[in-house]
């Protein structure tokens, strides 16, 4: 059965990223507060995504390495590189204990929490940053998907057993180099035994609009990049349909991994790493 | 592990075996047990528990589960609401140390564990159980070729044993209450029976073979596993035999003749 491979230290998963840092995602993001850029909502969601992937893994005082992260950006007319700064500078597939140990810096917030007796309390908790937003040029999509593909091919030579790639790109969808779709099904003809890549979008736009998570149709999506996105993106795998739905996600029968003007953030939670309390928050 | 070792026979012979995750070192085990009075005529106590994967600190918290539940004079659906002393403990431990923005972070989420816990009386056989979770009971009658299930608790299929049970936290919260989840049973241990406490990924695979028609219990029973090196033998065959690789645990009672 495909998509069943053991994610553990021994066979490890690979997310890998890519991050849309054209000129066009300082444009104002549809979907949150006035004056948010996309580029902010882009950081804030792959700062959130690499933090729980870090508190996934976390056991005990140390990490679990399950995952492998890259992280690739795009942007300048041309430019497709690791995108992360710091000591991970340069590298694109890294285990997730250095990544976790590595932020460019942690900065303190407070989050409000049940204090356990019906009221509300402000608590103070540590808010890693990996990611500044940037934005500059135009956007290669189709080279990011090339480089991914590249990067895929070499996870999959090296893992031929294992659970095979995700990749999540996060973009505002107008790619400047091309048609990305033949890229993306060049991308997703990769694979490992275990099964073909699977590709997921994120798609933040200017245009407002109601988020739409997971969908099975393009019809709710207002603009032909969403749609385009939406066509480009891999069916969930029967597992991931089943933890979207524990998770409250409305994933169907269908479901693509695609989400429109949302924070995907439960996404990290697709992949089997073991036993998974319902009720652990 | 035995406990059946002293000169004067015991009404029970009370085994345990337990082995990591294929790949993990031994002290990763995040699975427990627990026995305390399987010399007694009278009473006997009897407990595993399943550290979830998915939480810190988890190795900790099933096992104070276990100790607490062998040490406890509750016996029914009212243990996991006397958690409290097992909670102070494991917040103890965890909160005194130094640990990365991560490992805090993680911390401060709690630990899981699926419970079993089984109260005995030795001389009748008369059992009462709690589970909250998937750490499953099996009542098995005529040892020998002819050993059968009798029942199984609180799973019966093992298409139940899914990744995301509900399970017993370390940190209590207001919405977290166990009682819709807590299941309790009762029986009686025949003469010719046997009793076995095992975590989820073994309970499965004994269960996938019996709804299969394949034999299951014989390998698990005294004349299947005498000790440890035994029990890493069926583990290994049972993991070519498609079982999930998990930390592995079983206790068994075997009434004395």
């Amino acid at each position: 059965m495909p998509y069943t491979a053991e994610i553990s230290r021994r066979n490890p998963g690979c997310f890998l990223f890519l991050l849309d840092q054209s000129a066009s995602m300082e444009d104002p993001f549809g979907g949150g507060e006035q004056g948010r850029r996309k580029a902010d909502e882009l950081s804030t969601i792959i700062n959130k995504l690499i933090h729980n992937l870090s508190i996934r893994c976390a056991k005990s005082d140390s990490i679990y390495d399950y995952f492998h992260v890259g992280v690739l950006g795009y942007g300048q007319d041309t430019v497709v590189s690791p995108a992360f700064d710091g000591a991970l500078g340069g590298r694109d597939l890294v285990p997730m204990s250095e990544i976790a140990d590595n932020p460019l810096r942690i900065e303190d917030r407070t989050k409000k929490a049940d204090d356990g007796a019906g009221g509300i309390v402000e608590q103070s908790v540590k808010f890693p940053v990996w990611f500044d937003p940037k934005w500059a040029g135009g956007t290669p999509m189709c080279s990011a998907l090339r480089a991914a593909a590249d990067v895929a091919q070499r996870w999959v030579s090296e893992h031929a057993k294992g659970f095979p790639p995700i990749v999540i790109n996060i973009t505002d969808g107008e790619a400047t180099d091309g048609d990305p779709a033949p890229e993306a099904e060049a991308l997703k003809s990769l694979g490992s035994d275990d099964g073909a890549v699977l590709l997921f979008n994120i798609h933040l736009s200017s245009a407002p609009g109601a988020p739409v998570e997971l969908p099975a149709t393009p019809e709710r999506l207002p603009d032909q990049f969403a749609k385009l996105l939406f066509e480009m993106s891999s069916p969930l795998t029967p597992f991931m349909i089943g933890r979207a739905k524990e998770l409250g996600m409305p994933a169907d029968e269908g479901s693509r991994g695609f989400v429109f003007n949302a924070q995907p953030v439960q996404v990290i939670q697709f992949l089997d790493i073991g036993t998974r309390p319902a009720n652990l928050r | 592990m035995s406990f059946a070792a002293g000169d004067e026979p015991h009404p029970i012979a009370v085994d345990a075996f337990s082995c990591a995750k294929a790949g993990n070192r031994r002290e990763e085990y995040e699975d427990a047990w627990a026995v305390r009075g399987s010399d007694s005529p009278r009473a006997a106590r009897l407990a595993v528990a399943d550290g979830a994967t998915e939480a810190s600190f988890s190795a900790l918290w099933a096992a104070l589960l276990a100790e607490s539940w062998v040490r406890s004079r509750a016996s029914g659906a009212d243990f996991p609401r006397r958690l409290a002393a097992a909670r102070r403990l494991w917040a103890r431990k965890v909160r005194g140390r130094r640990l990365p923005w991560y490992a805090e972070e993680k911390a401060r989420r709690g630990a899981y564990a699926a419970f079993l816990g089984v109260a005995l009386v030795p001389r009748t056989g008369a059992f009462r159980a709690v589970a909250v979770g998937d750490c499953n009971l099996f009542l098995l009658r005529g040892l020998g070729p002819a050993l059968r299930l009798a029942r199984s608790f609180p799973l019966e299929r093992s298409e139940e044993f899914g990744s995301s049970p509900f399970l017993l936290g370390s940190v209590a919260r207001p919405d977290d209450d166990p009682s819709p989840h807590v299941r309790v049973t009762e029986g009686i241990v025949p003469g010719d029976g046997l009793l076995l406490l095992a975590s989820d990924a073994l309970s499965a695979w004994l269960l996938r073979r019996e709804e299969e028609g394949r034999p299951a219990w014989e390998a698990v029973s005294p004349l299947g596993i005498e000790d440890g090196l035994d029990f890493e033998a069926l583990v290994g065959e049972a993991r070519e035999d498609g079982c999930r690789n998990d930390d592995m645990t079983l206790v068994r009672v075997v009434p004395r003749p």
